[in-house]
């Protein structure tokens, strides 16, 4: 993984992140919806670790922080993402640096520790059973 | 080292490469020391059929990226349920590619 290729990587993922959000909220409007686009979901009927972080997102954007934390706690972790990459990517870009890339190569090597691994996966876990739980 | 035994490292190996990088592969085999024989010979390489299958059947949790060491992307797949499906499926005609280009990155590390 070069720096340029991440760097479109993120860009492009947070592009469709937009996308995504723009056409819900429209859709919303309309009251019409290509549904559910989540794979795991239509192939197993149950739902993934990250459904309902749309609803929870569009939720935080309305304000109602405690619906958007029953949605999907993942979706405050998303939506500081979609604001705050995009800015630091064009900042590196503009400037000629490179500081996201050693973040996200720094990032890599932690999170394959141990005791960092063993509770992130305890937390997605916990959340998928929730997700289960409350059959999103 | 002997050419015989890189043969025998490329006939038994070759499924895990581009098939472009093979005559390179083999010509820094050739011209290694025989020291780093043993040390090739334990590398464990990514199958990528494999890995497509994981891709395939799990690939909107990001679990094919973790397996083959992407784990940033990993967790970026498995936030975005699989890039909203779209990379889940885009990944599906280039995990098999990411997985080689993984792999000789592997070998590559070994030789230098």
């Amino acid at each position: 993984m070069t720096r340029n290729k991440l760097y479109t990587f993120i860009s492009v993922l947070s592009l469709l992140g937009y996308a995504w959000l723009g056409y819900q909220t429209y859709s919303e409007k309309q009251n019409s919806s290509i549904g559910q686009v989540c794979m795991f979901k239509a192939t197993t009927t149950l739902p993934c670790p990250s459904c309902g972080s749309t609803r929870s997102v569009l939720a935080i954007l309305q304000g109602d922080l405690s619906q958007a934390f029953y949605f999907n706690p993942l979706g405050f972790l998303l939506i500081i993402g979609l604001f705050i990459l995009p800015l630091w990517i064009m900042r590196d870009v503009l400037l000629n640096k490179d500081s996201f890339f050693k973040f996200y190569l720094l990032f890599e090597k932690r999170v394959v520790k141990k005791p960092i691994m063993i509770s992130l996966i305890a937390i997605i876990l916990l959340n998928w059973g929730w997700n289960i739980y409350k059959d999103l | 080292m002997e050419s015989q035994k890189v043969d025998m490292f490329i006939m038994s190996n070759s499924k895990y490469f581009e098939s472009h990088h093979l005559p390179q592969i083999r010509e820094q085999l050739l011209a290694l020391d025989d020291s780093k024989w043993g040390l090739i010979q334990t590398l464990q390489f990514q199958d990528p059929t494999t890995i497509l299958i994981v891709s395939l059947l799990a690939g909107s949790l990001g679990i094919d990226r973790f397996m083959i060491g992407d784990t940033g992307l990993g967790v970026g797949k498995l936030l975005t349920c699989g890039g909203f499906g779209i990379w889940a499926i885009v990944d599906w005609f280039i995990i098999m590619g990411a997985t080689k280009d993984k792999n000789i990155t592997k070998l590559q590390q070994v030789l230098y």
